[in-house]
């Protein structure tokens, strides 16, 4: 689904990813970690196409096509979900309004018809409650107002409306106490952990992998891969830290 | 006509262009008018108006309690609306009167130059809501002058939707004891604008909002200018404006609070906004408070800024495409403005008018375009 190969991006003329490759396909999640400063974040940003972010060498490929070639709505469109670590508040703007505007966006870059007035309310009223989220609360201007979990969750229901294909989740867990963590990670879940669908988690800790079980984990620092494992990877991590491992 | 036109070397008109009048008056008229009007629906069999180059259309027209002729109102000084003339339109309600439902009226030019005068006077008590459009492609030139006394009540609202052209609308208002107005403006079309309002606050506790959005794209320019005057003791104003400016466009908003020495208590607020959607485009902001009491609350705030590319990149990342994010912020930005306005018919009209000056950039003429 996903294939990043020899992968270099540069913010500001500064080297962040130094020859990143990663090969994700159908049907699995998973993990990103590493220290402070890896690229982690990066890896997000560029697969996400976020202006500034400038791939300097090394190709990506979604589902056989040039991902680096499309512009950031289009990687949505072709069923990319990028995750925040900071979701934006937007003033003036009701979730409901956006996550419409965003859904009919994507369909008619499909080619798809737009979904009708009936169809969206029964669509984000049930993705909403099944993360906790009133209708009084989608109603209100995105994000504004929201704390650090409400905001985290209101992500996942924007990944449950758009129902992505690839979702790269950036430290989603941070900022969550123990039960919103539970009703993010059930719903990262329930959404994506499907035959047809990916997941790229990037994480500091262990504890979102107790709810997201992931097939893979990676070790990322200065920009690339160091070491890639099973589960088992994760739980080494949380002993002996990424110094030991990384180095 | 002769037009004696200030220059930009005088203050209140250095960010107005007014150099394209001459040639906008001198232009050849179709008086075609288009078979669909921007009617509002409200629902109720209301009042509505058409001025056709600046004459009555009677056989569109239903003119409920607005009288056509000759209007009482001058204003010598001022350099537009001294050439309004003293035909027009009125509307006078005796006392305790409400008008039936809102009136609307279409000012459609479709050349030239066409000057009219309006007069709303309302007794004690009595109140109206009065919906204003303005369409076509001359110089739509209009004075307004407006008397409330005791306790009444007039919303105003306008939006000039036209397809080029000038439009400058001049307000002369005395609002009397407890007496409000509102007045909103939506500047959402082709058409160059020059908005004058001068409101006095005569009686106590009297009340004046006074607000809009003014859109401007190519090289339009918007201007508006507003003094809003506190001379009695417990008044209360609001002024909230919202202009947006794109490619090499100028909005301006001057508003001034005037607090005369007796005038205690009085209760102002002011908020000024601008959003630049390039970096060519211009937005001015210029807030001034004269205040000559010691006993009053006045808040003010002017800001200019751009979106936020954090933001762009949200809207992005969820699939949303660069002109329709613009869209969509540029909406909300305008919303504080828009959201005011009482009159639920006239709010949504308003707010669908935002969405559609985004898919009409072909609406800036080029006439406007050669111009500089």
């Amino acid at each position: 689904m996903l294939k990043i190969e020899n992968l270099h991006a540069e913010i500001d003329g500064k080297q962040i990813l130094n020859g990143l490759t990663l090969s994700v396909g159908a049907g699995e999640v998973h993990a990103i970690m590493g220290p402070n400063g890896a690229g982690k974040s990066t890896l997000g940003y560029v697969l996400g196409g976020r202006p500034g972010y400038e791939v300097t060498q090394g190709s990506v490929s979604f589902e056989g096509q040039d991902l680096l070639d499309m512009a950031a709505n289009e990687r949505a469109a072709a069923g990319l979900f990028l995750g925040f670590q900071y979701p934006v508040e937007i003033p003036g703007v009701s979730n409901v309004q956006f996550l419409r505007t965003a859904l009919n966006s994507q369909r008619r870059a499909r080619g798809e018809a737009e979904i009708s007035a009936g169809d969206f309310l029964r669509l984000s009223k049930a993705e909403g409650e099944a993360l906790g989220m009133s209708m009084d609360m989608l109603k209100r201007n995105v994000n504004v107002g929201f704390s650090g979990g409400e905001k985290k969750r209101n992500e996942m229901v924007q990944m449950g409306v758009i129902d992505p294909k690839l979702a790269v989740l950036d430290e989603t867990d941070s900022g969550l106490d123990i039960d919103a963590l539970r009703v993010v990670g059930d719903g990262i879940n329930r959404i994506m952990r499907q035959p047809h669908k990916a997941v790229l988690l990037i994480t500091h800790y262990q504890r979102l992998l107790d709810i997201v079980a992931p097939d893979f984990v990676h070790v990322l620092a200065d920009g690339r891969i160091v070491r890639s494992g099973g589960p088992e990877l994760a739980l080494q991590l949380e002993r002996e830290g990424y110094g030991a491992i990384a180095a | 006509m002769l037009l004696d036109l200030p220059s930009t070397r005088t203050e209140a008109w250095r960010w107005s262009d007014l150099s394209a009048l001459p040639e906008i008056a001198q232009r050849a008229k179709s008086g075609v008018v288009p078979t669909a009007l921007p009617w509002i629906d409200c629902g109720s069999e209301s009042p509505r108006l058409v001025f056709v180059d600046g004459r009555y259309d009677e056989a569109r027209s239903k003119a409920g309690p607005i009288q056509i002729g000759r209007v009482l109102a001058s204003a010598p000084d001022h350099a537009l609306a001294r050439l309004a003339g003293q035909q027009g339109w009125s509307l006078k309600l005796g006392e305790g009167h409400a008008a039936p439902g809102l009136i609307q009226i279409v000012h459609l030019t479709s050349g030239a130059a066409d000057h009219l005068a309006a007069e709303i006077v309302l007794e004690a008590d009595a109140q109206a809501s009065i919906a204003e459009t303005y369409m076509g492609e001359g110089w739509t030139n209009r004075l307004t002058v407006i008397a409330l006394a005791k306790g009444a009540r007039l919303m105003l609202n306008r939006r000039m939707l036209g397809a080029g052209g000038f439009v400058s609308l001049t307000d002369r208002a005395d609002v009397g004891e407890g007496a409000s107005l509102t007045v909103a403006t939506l500047a959402a079309g082709g058409n160059d604008s020059r908005v004058d309002s001068q409101i006095n606050l005569s009686g106590q506790t009297a009340f004046a909002e006074i607000g809009g959005a003014l859109l401007a794209r190519g090289r339009q320019r918007h201007d508006a200018n507003l003094v809003l005057r506190h001379d009695a003791i417990g008044g209360a104003s609001r002024q909230m404006w919202r202009s947006v400016a794109d490619d090499r466009a100028t909005a301006s908003v001057a508003a001034r609070v005037e607090v005369a020495r007796g005038a205690q208590k009085t209760d102002g607020v002011q908020s000024l906004k601008g959003l630049l959607l390039a970096r060519s485009a211009t937005v001015n902001l210029k807030p001034e408070l004269e205040i000559f009491a010691d006993d009053v609350k006045c808040a003010h705030g002017a800001t200019v800024g751009e979106l936020d590319r954090n933001t762009l990149f949200y809207l992005a990342s969820r699939g949303i495409g660069e002109s329709e994010a613009k869209a969509l912020l540029t909406q909300a930005f305008v919303a504080d403005a828009i959201d005011r306005i009482g009159e639920e018919a006239v709010r949504e009209a308003y707010a669908t008018d935002v969405i559609n000056w985004f898919s009409q950039s072909s609406l800036v003429p080029s006439e406007v375009e050669g111009r500089s």
